[in-house]
């Protein structure tokens, strides 16, 4: 009966199937054909084609390629650009939700200029006339002076391709402050002198084996979607291993094979233990070692002799069993790669820690092999003449002579730089930044300085949203979120390089503008008539023409077509086609393509060896520069270092009486650590970056809180189960959060996600959903939705300022912290810095910068060093 | 394949001539990026709240052996659907090719007798609020891209998969990576005994999230005070 | 987080309990008032309980189609072309509709002693197909424990004729007879409730995972204290025992009795609608 009832409810379902909208515009399903995996999208409810526009994704810094459908003039859907080598067609879930920057109903679309004291937060909405005349009459006045250092720019995330610099050159400043030491700069200062680049790419599809030191590459990191992807593909087509240090159980230590748990900073001391098993037991690659480094086999062994298992495991907690184990399965396994990134590095000497990671993947001869430890690959664009020349004076602030060889600055240090008056600053331009939030001391330090109008008496944001830095400008300049932009753009996220391009979706929304033309109109302000010999180097229509002037004379891409190639394509070059089969990128063939591997061995040609000399050492040099390296009778061109090779003695470091070969420095404030202390770590969640993401709504309703991770036998001893409020106190201040009890953490370790906790950043990212968007922008009925009512606690001011003396990097993971119950008094949510206490903080962590009194107590191995005093004359500035 | 006992005139398995999609995926391969929840909501214009596609994690484990298990979650387009013989209206059907459990939204009233009968959670009411689609206050599920797919792509959620952990394909051809996948793997489906043929297979599924109701007696990793918040804002 | 979790709501919420409540109590009347054709003792609340029923009737399907997330689309359900005879609410639509027609054709001819038993007997007999057709509507749901057994649609006729048969006391104006019968059936029905309550709870306390849990949400916390409190021992024990002392042949202790059923109906009902959906909400 049943049966009879469903077979009649069936044919009729056919006759309704066929009369519903989506049957009717369908063609018949394909044969036996595998579905496409993207390039194309389509309305779920009208089914009609969506536009197709390829752009460059910023909503973090890994720079995607992605492609991005519009619907009735709307950004509705972003994926992967599947012609992009790097990013083969995927997106992350940031990168998904990257519209949101665009269609934030908070989002600012129009001039506005303070009106109440600073950070009270009454506007004025201005026209663009009146803002630029504003700026360009603050600017012309100190310029007038003679003063241009004085204009200062501090940027976050800069992806402009050469748009800031050149403004601030423009203007004859060299008061150029970035971010980067909030960010992995340690990794770069242990790199960078050691082969060149100031990044590895490892080659995660092709190898067998896996060390990862403290990154969370499935998260966050450089570079999440492109690395992750081969990751995937590692570990299940090609049967890898992978190996995580990690004081949390990240979600990369939570898919390894194997999560150890490391005290926080220690990582340096488990690799170099790892060298020392490699060393000892002879299993190291001898030739590479000796042909490619500047040290010899005998003198690693005699360097690596006291750095034993048994030594590292007293500092790390690691197993002296675990750690001879995994060193001979990563040496003995290949091709075997590693991967760092802020584990290892945001701590005191963090460069060491790095350097001494990078040590195992050289030892052991995995550089610039397939599935080994490759060198990043990039591409680069010229700029469009005439360019303005780099200002003669120096700045202190970016280049503070305390970190000479701290090449990308360090910038967390400003705020007390200028408290003591080491620069005078009058007109202050932040660009993508946000210090009052993401930086150490947090509100506590850069809410205290920038509020003050005597250090920094104007203050111009170009932002797109009401940060909490912006928040306390005087003026803000509406930019455009990423979709809305021209910019040039590449990244080393694979191992193909790549140029690509950002192009706007749409016309800016409301009155704001791309950034490089407000950049214009400033200094065609500043200078309308051209007799500053400014406008000229400002010469261009409009984003597109000044990318044209980027891109027209490429070659190769110049022949492809240029800018309409970039224009279509979003990328360039095309390796090949996306494979649905295999996800892949194949050639004609259908085989997937295959990288280029040992860049290093790539051999000179006739011409550049014509004129050029072989030294003793094999070194080629031509013109007083080093231009390869001549080994068993061929001329090849090495490493991108100043002697072609890899430098494992780091000898400009020892000028400054650091050591120059790998090594490892406990945090002294580490060593005597109380019972009841813990450190505490911050880090990321895969769906938000650092500051920008708490107001995009599918990410926040992902994730909106950030309980403070615990071992439950730290929560037992302090008697605390998840949900509980504790006080989290170190020596600058303290907060009150939620606990969060988990199985994947250190015991003496406190972990907090950052990204949460917003005071500012618009309605959603601060629960002030009853308010109405005030700047112009449009409503989203879907905020009605909203279901969490918890937006988490920001604990950077809590964390004092730590500057790494040799990289410039703050020590993020170094905070001991004591935890408790939360008492009466405390409620959800409480954060308190104490200005006092951060100013001793930073006046504490220069005392280990080579200058310091501490420096030469850290370094009894350097004895014979000659004192900060031998040094006076040189020139400050990063020494490669 | 083994000719397994045919309940339902509906079901699709080894009909000639007739598609029968399915996804499989490999949780080794599984990062838990949430990249296909995000994308689904942008497909969508999915509302705060509700999802078609989703991704819940569970750590497993004790200090230091620790690990982190995704499971990635949608409807699983069973080939014996509980929710099509539920809906009093038709408004929940299945399609005839290709085996999509579909909803007519112009027609569904709103009972939520399908999401009484769904063992998976797999639909939802959707609210009165969206951006900017107009389909408001029925109920809403994932349909497994029915109107990508027919255009010869795959969903978005298999689009954008960073691991490649998603891949969908018809069953109902041999020569399918699916079929390979399923052939070729142990894999497990969600709740077999409900009898629902699911459409969704798994590779290396964790019990921690296979067995129903595991959660109530591991306390899951969430504050409660989310869950009443969400709790707050039903009704 | 804490991290990022998806939280998933029931699917039906307490109203509708509500409505299980009202038509069932509306079906019952509506019996009792076609009873009097043949219980003569019956017969002062042929026309009072008709009204109450006819009255529910109407509270209830504004309920119930209020409870729609499109009230309006309604209609859709009266649609023979759109019908899937595979679910309970289709005949459940069939039946209320017809109910009401009936229920007019009733109340035309209510004056007439002969005229009006044709539409009362047809109609009596479509109210008890619609607490039938409430139980089949959780039970046909495979996936929830405690619905998804034989007992539903029966309880459910049991609950209607208790919970009828207390508002009916309250309907009649002390006749003995009549208090007298509908104490009868109150003890009948409450005990046959009891009866399978007790089943249900012995066979999903030994049930399987689903079952087990579900058990567990059905006899503690806030929904526990419904089930167990307010719908087991206050709202079926309780009055079971007072109708068997003499008390309860008492009008006052009838009464009281009938209050108590009354909020043990709901409760019941309340609880079997909501208890077996909790478990699943955490199947994330």
């Amino acid at each position: 009966m049943l049966d009879k009832l469903k077979m009649t409810r069936r044919t009729f379902i056919k006759v309704a199937g066929g009369t519903t909208a989506a049957a009717a515009a369908a063609p018949r399903l394909l044969s036996a054909m595998e579905q496409d995996l993207g390039g194309k999208d389509f309305s779920p409810v009208d089914l009609k084609e969506r536009q197709a526009i390829p752009v460059n994704c910023h909503v973090c810094n890994i720079q995607d390629g992605a492609i991005a459908y519009v619907e009735n003039g709307r950004v509705v859907k972003l994926e992967g650009n599947p012609e992009h080598v790097s990013t083969r067609g995927r997106l992350c879930a940031k990168g998904n939700a990257g519209m949101w920057y665009s269609y934030d109903p908070d989002r600012i679309l129009y001039p506005l200029k303070r009106v109440g004291a600073r950070g009270e937060g009454k506007w004025k909405r201005i026209t663009w006339d009146e803002a630029l005349n504003e700026v360009a009459g603050k600017i012309k006045e100190v310029l007038d002076k003679g003063e241009p250092n004085e204009i200062m720019l501090k940027y976050g995330r800069n992806r402009s391709g050469g748009a800031i610099d050149r403004f601030m050159r423009t203007l004859g400043s060299n008061t150029i402050v970035n971010h980067t030491s909030v960010c992995e700069s340690s990794k770069k200062i242990g790199m960078e002198p050691t082969w060149g680049p100031d990044i590895e790419t490892p080659d995660f599809a092709n190898t067998k084996y896996v060390l990862n030191f403290g990154s969370n590459i499935l998260e966050a990191a450089y570079f999440h979607n492109p690395l992750s992807q081969r990751i995937a593909e590692g570990r299940v087509d090609n049967n890898m291993k992978i190996v995580t240090f990690d004081v949390r159980l990240s979600n990369t230590a939570g898919f390894s094979d194997e999560w150890i748990p490391v005290f926080p900073g220690t990582d340096g001391a488990v690799a170099l233990a790892m060298g020392h098993v490699i060393l000892r037991e002879d299993l190291q690659d001898s030739e590479f070692i000796e042909n490619w480094t500047n040290v010899s086999v005998k003198e690693l062994k005699e360097h690596y002799k006291q750095y034993t298992p048994e030594w590292a495991e007293k500092l790390s907690g690691v197993p002296a069993a675990a750690i001879e184990r995994i060193a001979r399965e990563f040496a003995q396994t290949k091709p075997a790669t590693l991967f760092t990134y802020r584990g290892p590095c945001k701590h005191l000497y963090g460069s060491y820690n790095e350097k001494a990671c990078m040590m195992l993947p050289i030892m052991t001869g995995n550089v610039e092999k397939r599935g080994g430890y490759c060198l990043p690959r990039g591409m680069g664009w010229p700029q469009p003449q005439p360019e303005p020349a780099k200002p003669g004076k120096d700045s202190y602030l970016s280049h503070p002579p305390d970190y000479p060889l701290a090449a990308h600055k360090v910038s967390h240090l400003t705020p007390f730089f200028l408290a003591d008056g080491k620069q005078k600053i009058k007109i202050y331009f932040t660009y993508q930044d946000n210090p009052v939030y993401t930086n150490p001391g947090s509100v506590a330090v850069w809410g205290k300085v920038m509020r003050d109008e005597k250090l920094l008496p104007y203050f111009v944001s170009m932002s797109s949203h009401m940060g909490e830095e912006t928040a306390l400008a005087d003026i803000i300049l509406p930019d455009c979120p990423y979709l809305e932009r021209w910019e040039p753009e590449s990244m080393p996220n694979s191992l193909w390089p790549w140029l690509g391009i950002r192009q706007p979706v749409h016309a800016y929304l409301g009155e704001s503008r791309e950034n490089r033309i407000i950049l214009r109109d400033i200094i065609h302000k500043v200078d309308p008539d051209g007799s500053r010999g400014m406008k000229k180097f400002w010469n261009f229509k409009d984003g597109e023409d000044y990318m044209r002037q980027h891109f027209d004379n490429i070659p190769g891409l110049k022949e492809a077509g240029g800018m309409n190639w970039l224009k279509k394509h979003g990328v360039w070059p095309v390796y090949g086609k996306l494979d649905p089969k295999s996800g892949k990128v194949t050639d004609k063939t259908g085989r997937e393509i295959k990288a280029d591997y040992g860049l290093y061995k790539k051999e000179l040609s006739d011409a550049d060896m014509a004129g050029a000399v072989v030294d003793k050492n094999g070194t080629i040099t031509k013109n007083g520069k080093a231009i390869g390296v001549k080994r068993g009778g061929r001329n090849y061109v090495g490493f991108p270092t100043g002697n072609r090779l890899i430098n494992v003695r780091v000898e400009h470091w020892a000028e400054y009486g650091f050591n120059p070969m790998p090594t490892f420095k406990q945090v002294p404030w580490h060593k005597d650590i109380k019972d009841d202390d813990l450190i505490l770590t911050t880090f990321k969640l895969n769906v938000h970056k650092q500051s920008r993401t708490a107001a995009v709504k599918w990410l926040a309703e992902i994730a909106h809180s950030n309980p403070a991770w615990m071992n439950p036998q730290t929560a037992k001893k302090i008697g605390v189960k998840t949900g509980d409020l504790i006080r989290v106190e170190s020596k600058v201040g303290h907060m009150v959060t939620k606990a969060y009890v988990t199985e994947g953490i250190h015991p003496k370790v406190i972990a907090i996600a950052t990204a949460f906790g917003h005071w500012e950043y618009g309605r959603l990212a601060t629960l002030k959903l009853k308010e109405k968007p005030q700047w112009g922008g449009q409503d989203d009925p879907d905020l009605n939705n909203v279901w969490w009512d918890d937006k988490g606690v920001h604990p950077n001011a809590i964390i004092p300022v730590v500057a790494d003396p040799i990289g410039g990097s703050q020590g993020w993971y170094d905070t001991v912290v004591k935890v408790t119950k939360a008492g009466p008094n405390d409620k959800y949510g409480d954060v308190q810095g104490d200005w006092q206490k951060h100013y001793e903080a930073y006046k504490e962590t220069i005392r280990y910068a080579y200058t310091g009194d501490l420096h030469r107590k850290m370094h009894p191995e350097m004895a014979s060093w000659a004192g900060p005093e031998s040094l006076k004359g040189k020139a400050p500035g990063g020494g490669h | 394949m083994s000719e397994e006992l045919r309940t339902s005139s509906i079901e699709t398995r080894g009909v000639a001539g007739k598609k029968r999609y399915a996804m499989v995926i490999d949780t080794r391969r599984c990062i838990g990026c949430m990249a296909c929840q995000v994308a689904c909501k942008a497909e969508y214009d999915t509302p705060l709240g509700v999802n078609r596609t989703w991704v819940p994690y569970k750590v497993v484990g004790t200090y230091p052996v620790v690990k982190k298990q995704f499971l990635p979650r949608l409807c699983n387009h069973c080939d014996d659907p509980p929710c099509v013989r539920a809906c009093p209206v038709e408004a929940t059907y299945k399609s005839d090719d290709g085996g999509f459990v579909l909803q007519r939204y112009e027609r569904c009233i709103g009972c939520r007798a399908c999401m009484a009968s769904c063992p998976y959670n797999a639909r939802f009411m959707l609210p009165a609020s969206r951006t900017y689609t107009k389909i408001t206050n029925v109920v809403d599920k994932c349909t497994f891209c029915f109107h990508r797919v027919a255009q010869g792509l795959v969903p978005a959620c298999v689009q954008t998969c960073i691991g490649r952990a998603r891949v969908f394909g018809d069953l109902n051809d041999p020569a399918s990576e699916v079929s390979y996948l399923v052939a070729r793997n142990a894999t497990q489906v969600l709740r077999p005994e409900q009898g629902t043929k699911p459409h969704v297979f798994y590779i290396g599924a964790d019990r921690n999230h296979t067995e129903f109701g595991r959660d109530i007696y591991r306390r899951p990793d969430v504050l409660e005070g989310d869950r009443a918040a969400f709790q707050r804002t039903r009704a | 987080m804490g991290d990022y979790v998806v939280f998933h709501d029931v699917a039906w919420h307490g109203v509708y309990a509500l409505y299980f409540f009202l038509i069932g109590i509306s079906a019952a009347l509506y019996f009792f008032s076609a009873l009097s054709f043949y219980r003569e003792e019956f017969k002062p609340l042929r026309a009072t309980s008709f009204y109450g029923a006819f009255a529910l009737l109407a509270v209830a399907g504004l309920i119930l189609v209020g409870d729609l997330s499109q009230p309006l689309r309604f209609v859709n359900t009266l649609n023979p072309g759109y019908w899937n005879m595979s679910s309970p609410l289709v005949w459940g639509t069939i039946l209320i509709v017809l109910y009401g027609l009936v229920s007019v054709w009733y109340f035309l001819k209510l004056g007439d002693e002969k005229a009006a038993k044709l539409p009362a007997v047809i109609g009596a007999v479509i109210a008890l197909g619609l607490p039938i057709y409430t139980g089949f509507d959780l039970a046909v749901h495979q996936a929830r424990p405690v619905w998804n057994t034989p007992l539903m649609p029966v309880l459910f006729v049991a609950l209607s004729l208790v919970s009828g048969a207390a508002v009916a006391s309250f309907l009649a104006k002390g006749e003995a007879r009549l208090l007298g019968a509908l104490r009868q059936i109150m003890l009948w029905t409450t005990g046959a409730t009891a009866v399978m309550v007790l089943s249900l709870l012995i066979t999903t306390a030994y049930g399987g995972s689903s079952d087990e849990l579900t058990y567990m949400f059905m006899t503690s916390g806030t929904i526990g204290g419904i089930f167990v409190g307010l719908g087991i021992l206050g709202g079926t024990a309780v009055p079971l025992v007072l109708l068997l002392l003499p008390f309860g042949k008492e009008r006052a202790g009838l009464l009281l009795s009938s209050v108590l059923i009354l909020v043990g109906g709901l409760s019941l009902r309340y609880s079997i609608l909501m208890g077996p959906q909790i478990v699943q909400t955490f199947f994330s």
